[in-house]
């Protein structure tokens, strides 16, 4: 009985004891766990930036707030009579009748994950147009990255329906794009000079 | 008038009219020495209680640690102790962790006797008169009776040098007081597991009469354990670490653009995807090694249901870089150089893959990580 009992007390007193995972007593090791859990959502966002081409760029500014970005040409006239503040001018092919294009390269850069698809477009279109008819706001006809030469290469954004810019963009990479105003040589009703503004909304969409 | 007989001893008769007619005392044969001693013996019968004396002695107090011995020569045993105050205590002791060790400690109760007389005041006093063999292992610590004594603020480490005020009283009365023992984190050269004991005496001197009486205590310490304790914590400013089986973190919605961090989350661009990170605390304690530095050490025992998507790293500082932490049974040490009770912030990062089509995963996701000190 009391070789018993010598061995019950020796069993007692090498016995390590746990409470939780976080602490125990007569052993030199704890081990406490972390649970880590997450909801993964899909992600896109697009982005603009000052353009890389290799022609003069108007700033692209991000603001932080709204509108997201903005990019001032500047003083501006139908003639192409004024220096370009930024980015390029292209003078009316027939003065008086054909529009000055003030212009310059940016950059779209697409993002998207948890996507079931990589197949995507972003699509352009002015949503606040310009309060002068005198004045509009144009984009690349050919939706390529090739830097125009000519005024003729611009069309106006559609300001009913949006226009598609870039298709299948790759997720993470810069498009080079074009945008520019084009300033009527109008005159009478409706032309206005000084400050004008008008917003273009880019859309990405992955489906 | 006659006179009684010389031989008559003086005697109060028990009535006037029981006396004998002309006599004044009433004769007997006893002798005048003898009534005297019987007088003496009488009035010291009535003069002073039976059994008073001058005495302090030892009982349990109720909840308390029952002692055993006797009333004078009193034992208290403290079973197993440890300086992270983990477990349960021995019955009857109560135990307080502190942030430098802990604290074990029972009610106990002093009788005091002051030979019947209420009007004296007295005091009683402890001394360490055989301390532990490891006193730095092993603290004794009292609490007067003017006291609650359930705090460890009221307890104060007795000496083997000056006397401590265990009680102050007035009268004969049983008045409570704490005995405790103080667990100190204790680790290096010093460090001690084992048994130990110790004698402490009590001293009550009676402030009227200046009698003393001795009464001791055996405190006996059946095991003092090492002790480890790995706990993690919200850093300031970092994503809440609850408490769980045994914690839990929610880094909430997450995307591989790194969109939106919740409170107290980061992010971090990162090739393939996001990184959300956060500061978070891990905080060793371990007391009674021989050594004053631990491992920490850190695996992935659960891994997220689609580890191509998610995959927790961790960084000694927020902007990374960034490691991937293994999969158990592989490990990403943290540090070798632990030190007790030094708190260490570290940066948990999830990444978020920002893969696209058949291989894209949204939904929610866990997994788990299992932090490991070893002291070595």
């Amino acid at each position: 009985m009391k070789k018993y009992s010598i061995v019950i007390l020796a069993l007692m007193a090498f016995t390590t004891a746990a409470f939780a995972g976080t602490q125990a007593t007569n052993t030199n090791t704890v081990s406490p766990t972390l649970q880590i859990s997450a909801n993964v959502q899909k992600a896109i966002r697009l982005t603009l930036s000052t353009g890389t081409a290799a022609t003069p760029h108007c700033t692209v500014t991000a603001t932080g707030g709204t509108p997201d970005y903005t990019m001032s040409f500047g003083t501006v006239d139908a003639l192409a009579i004024n220096a370009p503040t930024c980015g390029s001018v292209f003078a009316p092919a027939v003065p008086g009748v054909d529009s000055a294009i003030y212009w310059s390269d940016y950059n779209l850069t697409p993002m998207f994950t948890g996507q079931s698809t990589t197949n995507n477009t972003i699509t352009a279109q002015v949503t606040t147009n310009f309060t002068a008819a005198d004045i509009s706001v144009v984009r690349d006809t050919a939706n390529s990255s090739t830097v125009p030469t000519a005024a003729n290469q611009f069309s106006a954004v559609g300001t009913g329906s949006a226009d598609t810019i870039v298709t299948n963009g790759a997720n993470g990479t810069a498009v080079t794009r074009f945008i520019g105003v084009a300033v009527a040589p109008t005159n009478g009703a409706g032309t206005l000079t000084g400050a004008q503004t008008a917003t273009v909304t880019f859309t990405l969409t992955v489906n | 008038m006659m006179r009684a007989n010389e031989n008559e001893t003086l005697k109060a008769p028990f009535s006037p009219a029981a006396q004998q007619a002309g006599k004044v005392c009433q004769g007997t044969r006893a002798s005048s020495h003898a009534a005297l001693i019987i007088l003496v013996l009488v009035l010291l019968t009535f003069s002073f209680p039976l059994n008073a004396q001058t005495k302090v002695t030892l009982s349990s107090a109720p909840g308390g640690v029952v002692l055993g011995g006797t009333n004078t020569a009193a034992t208290a045993g403290f079973g197993t102790v440890n300086a992270l105050a983990i477990g349960t205590p021995t019955a009857g002791l109560t135990v307080i962790a502190l942030n430098n060790g802990a604290l074990y400690f029972t009610p106990y109760n002093l009788t005091i006797q002051l030979n019947g007389n209420n009007s004296h005041t007295a005091t009683v006093t402890a001394l360490i008169t055989t301390n532990f063999t490891h006193p730095a292992a092993l603290v004794l610590e009292s609490c007067p009776n003017n006291l609650s004594c359930n705090g460890a603020g009221q307890y104060s480490a007795l000496s083997t040098v000056t006397p401590t005020t265990v009680a102050s009283v007035v009268g004969e009365v049983t008045v409570t007081a704490g005995l405790g023992i103080f667990v100190p984190d204790n680790d290096g050269a010093g460090a001690f597991t084992g048994s130990d004991s110790a004698r402490i005496t009590l001293t009550m001197i009676d402030n009227n009469s200046g009698k003393t009486a001795t009464a001791t205590i055996d405190v006996s310490v059946t095991s003092l354990q090492t002790s480890v304790q790995l706990t993690l914590g919200t850093a300031p400013g970092g994503l809440t670490i609850s408490p769980a089986a045994d914690y839990s973190a929610n880094f909430g919605n997450v995307n591989g653009l790194g969109i939106g961090p919740g409170a107290g989350l980061s992010t971090l661009s990162v090739a393939g995807g996001s990184v959300y990170h956060t500061p978070y605390l891990l905080n060793p304690v371990f007391s009674d090694f021989s050594s004053t530095t631990a491992t920490l050490k850190v695996s992935v025992s659960t891994n997220f249901a689609h580890p191509a998507i998610l995959a927790l790293e961790d960084a000694s500082s927020s902007g990374g870089p960034y490691s991937v932490i293994p999969n158990s049974p592989t490990t990403l040490t943290i540090t070798t150089t632990a030190a007790n009770r030094g708190s260490i912030t570290r940066h948990l990062g999830l990444f978020v893959s920002n893969v696209n089509g058949p291989a894209a995963f949204t939904g929610s996701d866990s997994a788990t990580l299992t932090f490991t000190m070893t002291v070595p």
